[in-house]
């Protein structure tokens, strides 16, 4: 099933010339992780923001083409009536978070779309052991850690059981270990429940294991598409893009004459890929 | 020094009987505080009434952070004792009205530093108050050590580059702190868009009937000291009806001193 549906999309943020994403087209099917990079000012953010209706209902501008999200036209519907089925991360942890204790602020989002209590409990227990964060039941967000206080915005999307998770560089205010935490965390969900995940994210050497699908913008365009291996050829890097260190070596082999005929993400891929060389070599 | 009168506001999670108990009660004593403040101007009921909150202070852990804001508010305490004393007033009477304000600082205070704004708006909840409206109320409050965080920052920025706030008269002064209020004000509306997003995401005002998960729940020590303050400051106002107190009022003012 599709999730997510783009055609022709084009998006002018109001008082700019230039569209922030001109003519995308997209489709995502249901249960897909997909990584979205590319570098500052790409439009990756904007699309992420049409995702759960932002745009246009909280940034006005000019939209060409349309998206569906859930088979609902984004342009016609409120980013409050899409919280219940597209769940959001923001970047900044700090200001995602409204209560003075863990419990509180996963409890938010159910709270608001006004179910029982028995039902509010009952999700808020969930979503905090799904991200491992049940022993903070108590604290108040300003007494946790960057990650920590990420993987609380992370349980209190999830409560809300929506059918898509859109991560806005939910990693680019946290250090390097728990940044990594938080990709686990995201990559756990779909063992845990029916979603889709749309990560955008720079730290490509963290994301690239699990990503089914990779996508790369550049000046409000997608430019290159598709399995991580695929994707983090030598394009990706004159974009500018943090591939993973491993394609970047394997790219940088390709040039000096040593194709080893593939570009692996993780380590392993790329242990497997040199070894199978020389297997090649000696036989 | 206006960073420090925040502190003695903001609430600190601990772990204490005070802070345990329901916001309710807190509220009736701080409300009753105010009132029997404002009903006497007798130096020794107003001595009473900040004495009196000590034991509370000490239960609560918050000695330290009470006085902060007592500290904080010193400056403007000095002024309403030199503006009354210089209009005319005795001086007992203008050392009254000065206690009298540091009452009230110290009544809030213990109310703010133990009552978690959650709360506070579950009680606004609970007087019918709309939900936008407390929901408001209480981000600000939640908001405020954030913003004086954030303040600090600015200010230890420009101060590495070269801007010196603490020269000159009070105009040139003021003047000085423009490089601070531009930037904090840019990013508390930068702040206040990436919270707006934040709330739609989730659900925020999506429906009318919402059912918090915490609910309030009095228990029997709550009941007794909400009971025992209505006693207080009932007798408070039958004695300041009906009974005359002794006053230490011996009519020291500026003129007779100067005379």
């Amino acid at each position: 099933m599709i999730v997510i549906k783009a055609q022709d999309l084009t998006f002018t943020y109001s008082g700019s010339k230039k569209p922030a994403i001109e003519n995308l087209n997209l489709e995502v099917k249901e249960g897909e992780f997909i990584v979205i990079t590319g570098p500052s000012g790409c439009g990756k953010t904007t699309f992420a923001r049409c995702l759960n209706a932002l745009i246009p209902s909280f940034y006005r501008g000019e939209m060409k083409g349309f998206i569906l999200v859930l088979g609902m036209d984004i342009s016609k519907s409120t980013t409050s009536q899409l919280s219940k089925y597209v769940g959001f991360v923001f970047q900044n942890p700090e200001n995602q978070l409204f209560s003075l204790s863990v419990e509180r602020d996963v409890a938010f989002g159910p709270e608001n779309l006004g179910l029982p209590r028995e039902e509010v409990r009952r999700r808020v227990e969930w979503a905090m052991k799904v991200t491992g964060i049940t022993h903070l039941r108590h604290a108040a967000p300003y007494e946790l850690s960057g990650g920590q206080q990420q993987r609380v915005a992370i349980a209190s999307i999830l409560a809300m059981k929506p059918k898509i998770i859109v991560l806005d560089e939910p990693t680019s205010f946290l250090d390097p270990l728990s940044a990594h935490q938080i990709i686990e965390t995201v990559s756990n969900l779909r063992s845990e429940m029916e979603i889709t995940i749309i990560l955008i994210e720079h730290r490509l050497d963290l994301a690239s294991r699990y990503a089914d699908r990779v996508i790369i913008m550049d000046r409000g365009r997608i430019i290159l598409e598709g399995p991580p291996s695929k994707v983090y050829g030598e394009d990706a890097e004159a974009i500018g893009v943090g591939i993973p260190k491993i394609s970047l070596l394997f790219n940088l082999l390709k040039r000096e004459g040593y194709d080893l005929g593939c570009t692996p993400v993780t380590l392993e891929e790329a242990t497997q890929a040199i070894r199978r060389r020389i297997m090649d070599d000696r036989s | 020094m206006s960073l420090k009168l925040f502190e003695g506001f903001r609430f600190t999670g601990k772990r204490t009987p005070i802070h345990r108990m329901d916001p309710r009660p807190k509220l009736l004593i701080a409300s009753s505080i105010f009132l029997l403040s404002i009903l006497f101007t007798n130096i020794i009921v107003l001595l009473i009434l900040l004495i009196a909150q000590l034991p509370l202070i000490y239960l609560a852990k918050s000695l330290r952070r009470w006085s902060n804001s007592l500290r904080g508010g010193a400056v403007l305490a000095t002024l309403i004792f030199i503006m009354n004393f210089l209009t005319g007033s005795t001086l007992v009477f203008s050392l009254s009205m000065t206690l009298r304000f540091l009452v009230l600082i110290s009544a809030f205070s213990l109310f703010f530093l133990t009552t978690s704004p959650d709360d506070l708006g579950l009680v606004l909840e609970r007087l019918h108050l709309p939900y936008t409206l407390s929901f408001t109320f209480t981000t600000a409050v939640r908001l405020v050590p954030t913003v004086a965080l954030e303040a600090q920052t600015i200010v230890d920025a420009q101060r590495s580059r070269g801007l010196e706030l603490d020269r000159g008269n009070i105009i040139e002064r003021l003047r000085r702190h423009i490089p601070i209020l531009i930037p904090l004000i840019v990013s508390a509306i930068r702040r206040s868009t990436e919270l707006a997003e934040a709330l739609e995401s989730r659900a925020f005002g999506s429906c009318e009937n919402r059912e918090s998960l915490i609910t309030l729940s009095m228990k029997w020590t709550d009941y007794f000291v909400a009971i025992a303050t209505i006693i207080i400051l009932l007798v408070g106002i039958f004695v300041r009806l009906w009974i005359p107190l002794p006053s230490l009022d011996e009519s020291i003012r500026l003129p007779s001193i100067w005379v």
